[in-house]
């Protein structure tokens, strides 16, 4: 029962990327980004890490992507040409993803006791994540918020700056 | 183990059957306030007082011809309507609809799933609802379609803010994202005295995460025709409607449970009641839960619509700073008083 | 990214477009939701009323007359009349002109009643408009009673008209304008003074007096623009000059002279005032008399032309009249008033928003049977 939703949402992610990469219409990879978050999210639940699974559908597929389809939407539209995306530097991109997946196989490995759906570490994940939000992590975290809100004013500044 | 699969099942097969059906009965209802409310009948041919309409309507739209627009981009134009009816759906697996009753030697929870992040997992899955909008009005290939559906989208993730913080108040208080908790929480003492500024946030941002009057500018007839589902006809039209209204009444019954006491009954402990409690917690619930809905209905048929830049200076200029300032209070009562 | 620049959206706004009233085609340019040049398109109603007038005689030109602003029937029967009177010097019978006002501000306050429903719907609001029908529906009730008809009467005829009140009407009338002042308060509950109807309405589209005058712009919409104008007390035309009343005179009470606000509520006071008017000539109406006996029965007109105007609902209607001598006029050229009020939008309508031109829009209360013609 559990490996068979894992292989569903599994399907879900891989499936969804490959149509990502590999899709010439923008508009589809983008719109399949979505079956990769969600299958995401859905492993993230298996994994009992119901928290970020919550959070990775609430910001990237309710947040990030949206937007990412909004510019799309609209410059498609208005500059009436089909905008198409090609992949020509694979072999530098084929370099770094591996690069990228021995770091994380190095940390997974390194790192013994995971939770796992037969090994549920913590129940109740939320009043974990908060209180190592507020001790433990507290500077990374305000950092990340510091740097959040930069953004934030910079793009309005970008916007308004076009505006007169 | 077969069990509590046919309990799951069971469960799952009343709530989606009861929304449907209420869907139904609400789109009727609404038809009959707004008969009531602008000295009309309403619809009275089909059965006594109207009561078949519903099922006339549901024939009449799936005989009518689906009409697909001839540069439309067919995959996602057909897929929209569906992304907009799931979410609704799936938003209510949370909700806890009633207390419980013991039967068949284990508790049985009127909810379909007890998890721990209920309020996260909902205001997930509502997020979601934005692409069918938003890709039903690209997809269709008609420039009202698309302002009506970048229009809707931007609106429904301006109010997730307000929407979202003004419920960060009463999980400080609660200590909990289950459902239950919140529920359990306020027996007693409903959520709506103890936080009376995040309902007010709450009731308005969820009007306008519905788009509905008087924040309906993305289908604003007047303006837009009808929005993201112009091209739309037949039964994916009414795959649109039953998404919306399955929408009012999650939000409805979500407004009921975090503010009003969900299934809870005044001045009667109904867990200690056994399944005449049960009834009764159920029964409480749907009370509650229709009067939000009339609240609905006669809010529309009484308001006119909101401007696009009132309603972004409302959300982001009004709500937001008032729930950080409500979340502040909050957190500052909680810890000093 | 220098290159990289918004680009303009052209929308078509109609022909078939709820918000036109009719089919009026705007062709705008929009950037973003931002309205940067109107092009209006008419004529899809048109149908050569002013040619048929060339081949038919006085009497059957009154239901075409009708048929142009259909909101608003008896007032335009009323000056095409007025009109081939002051061609042939008809003296009336008094009750005849009591009957006339009477009926012209009915159709007054139905078609004002038309113009805020229609105006409410456009904001939004969708309940004031059945109530507002539920008024009007009233006073067809009336003229149904009166001429058998509904919408498009043919009731005021050359000399006179078609029929007298029929038995019970002065009482029925009575009834209905004790019923209707008080429903007045009922709008301005509902629509006139809600806060999003004023957020979305006070302060939006503003004509300026000198503008509105520019443009030709006359009626309600110029009053509301804060100039004091009203044919029927300034150039007083059949019997208005007996009764007493007001010209309504928007103050910007909420907003500004001349926005869609005060071109709203300028119609709900109108609205008083005429029925006020209707509450005196019912009083003042001259007992029996024959309604029929100054109608040519052959209209013989004299060589020359004659310009007449009145105050409709949306403004000042004009009729220029040319006869050659014969019972057909030689040409005949009505100046409508929505027309000239809506060439106004494309200068008044550049830099609104989408919705803001909605609302411009339904407050100029356009009839396009009469725009085309």
């Amino acid at each position: 029962m559990e490996s068979f939703v894992f292989y569903i949402f599994a399907f879900m992610v891989v499936a969804g990327g490959w149509v990502v990469i590999y899709s010439n219409n923008l508009i589809y990879s983008a719109f399949s980004l979505l079956f990769t978050f969600v299958g995401l999210a859905g492993l993230y639940g298996l994994l009992m890490a119901d928290f970020i699974a919550a959070t990775q559908i609430l910001i990237y597929a309710g947040g990030v992507l949206i937007l990412l389809l909004f510019g799309i939407m609209l410059t498609a539209r208005k500059t009436s040409i089909e905008i198409t995306q090609s992949n020509l530097p694979r072999l530098p991109g084929a370099i770094i993803s591996s690069l990228i997946f021995l770091l994380l196989m190095v940390v997974i490995f390194s790192e013994p006791n995971w939770n796992s759906a037969t090994n549920p570490g913590v129940k109740e994940t939320v009043p974990v994540i908060g209180k190592l939000l507020m001790t433990k992590y507290l500077i990374p975290f305000e950092l990340a918020s510091i740097l959040l809100l930069a953004a934030l004013i910079g793009s309005v500044f970008i916007a308004r700056r076009e505006d007169s | 183990m077969l069990t509590d699969i046919a309990i799951i099942i069971t469960k799952i097969m009343i709530v989606i059957g009861g929304t449907f059906t209420a869907v139904a009965y609400l789109i009727l209802a609404e038809r009959k306030v707004a008969g009531f409310v602008q000295e009309r009948y309403g619809p009275n041919r089909v059965g006594i007082w109207g009561l078949l309409q519903p099922i006339a309507d549901g024939v009449k739209t799936m005989l009518k011809e689906d009409i697909t627009p001839a540069k439309a981009n067919r995959i996602i134009y057909h897929l929209a309507p569906a992304m907009v009816l799931a979410p609704a759906l799936v938003t209510f697996a949370v909700v806890p609809f009633g207390s419980g009753i013991d039967a068949f030697g284990r508790h049985i929870a009127f909810q379909i799933a007890d998890i721990n992040i209920g309020i996260l997992f909902i205001f997930a899955i509502t997020s979601i609802g934005v692409y069918g909008v938003v890709l039903g009005g690209w997809s269709s290939n008609n420039k009202y379609s698309l302002l009506g559906g970048v229009r809707s989208s931007a609106q429904m993730i301006s109010y997730e803010l307000a929407l979202g913080l003004s419920v960060v108040g009463i999980l400080l208080l609660t200590g909990s994202l289950r459902l239950n908790d919140i529920v359990e929480a306020q027996i007693g003492m409903w959520n709506v005295f103890r936080q009376p500024v995040a309902f007010m946030i709450f009731l308005v941002a969820v009007f306008a995460e519905t788009n509905r009057l008087p924040f309906d500018l993305a289908e604003s007839e007047q303006e837009l025709i009808a929005g993201y589902h112009i091209e739309y006809s037949g039964f994916k039209y009414s795959m649109f409607m039953l998404g919306e209204y399955s929408n009012i009444i999650t939000a409805s019954a979500l407004i009921v449970t975090l503010f009003f006491g969900g299934w809870t009954v005044p001045f009667i402990d109904v867990t200690k009641l056994g399944h005449l409690g049960a009834f009764l917690s159920v029964v409480s619930f749907a009370v509650k839960t229709g009067f939000f809905l009339f609240l609905y209905l006669w809010v529309r048929w009484t308001l006119p619509r909101f401007r696009y830049d009132q309603l972004m200076h409302l959300g982001w200029k009004i709500l937001l700073p008032l729930a950080l300032l409500n979340l502040l209070f909050t957190a500052a009562w909680i810890t000093y008083v | 990214m220098p290159d990289l620049k918004t680009e303009e959206m052209v929308v078509q706004m109609g022909p078939q477009h709820p918000a036109t009233h009719g089919v009026l085609r705007l062709e705008i340019t929009t950037d973003g939701e931002i309205v940067k040049k109107i092009d209006p398109h008419i004529g899809y109603l048109h149908r050569c009323f002013e040619k048929h007038c060339e081949v038919l005689n006085y009497h059957q030109i009154i239901p075409f007359v009708d048929r142009c602003d259909y909101l608003a029937a008896m007032n335009n029967e009323h000056g095409y009349v007025m009109a081939v009177e002051k061609l042939l010097d008809i003296e009336l019978p008094p009750r005849v002109e009591y009957i006339r006002v009477i009926m012209s501000e009915l159709n007054r306050i139905a078609s004002h009643l038309v113009a805020l429903g229609t105006f409410g719907l456009d904001i939004g609001a969708i309940t004031p408009f059945l109530f507002t029908f539920r008024d009007r529906e009233k006073i067809l009730d009336l003229f149904e009673m009166t001429s058998g008809a509904r919408l498009l009467y043919n009731y005021i005829w050359i000399g006179g008209v078609a029929f007298d009140l029929p038995n019970g009407f002065v009482e029925k009338c009575f009834e209905f304008i004790d019923y209707f002042l008080p429903k007045l308060k009922e709008y301005d509950d509902l629509l006139s003074y809600n806060k999003i109807f004023i957020a979305r309405t006070a302060k939006v589209a503003i004509i300026p007096p000198a503008v509105a005058i520019e443009w030709g712009i006359t009626g309600p919409n110029l009053r509301a623009s804060g100039v004091d104008w009203d044919l029927r007390r300034d150039e007083p035309y059949s019997i208005y000059d007996k009764f007493d009343w007001d010209v309504i005179v928007a103050d910007g009470r909420v907003g500004v002279l001349g926005d869609s606000w005060s071109r709203y509520y300028v119609r709900v006071l109108e609205m008083e005032q005429s029925a006020n008017i209707v509450k005196q000539a019912l009083e003042g109406l001259p007992s029996d008399e024959n309604v029929k006996s100054a109608v040519p029965r052959k209209v013989k007109t004299k060589e020359g032309s004659v310009f007449f105007r009145s105050e409709n609902p949306r403004g000042e209607l004009g009729f220029y009249i040319i006869s050659d001598g014969s019972d057909i006029p030689h040409r005949l050229k009505m100046r409508s008033p929505a027309f000239c009020n809506l060439s106004a939008i494309s200068d008044i309508g550049e830099g609104l928003l989408i919705s803001d031109l909605v609302a411009l829009l339904g407050s100029i209360d356009i009839v396009l049977g009469e725009i085309d013609r």
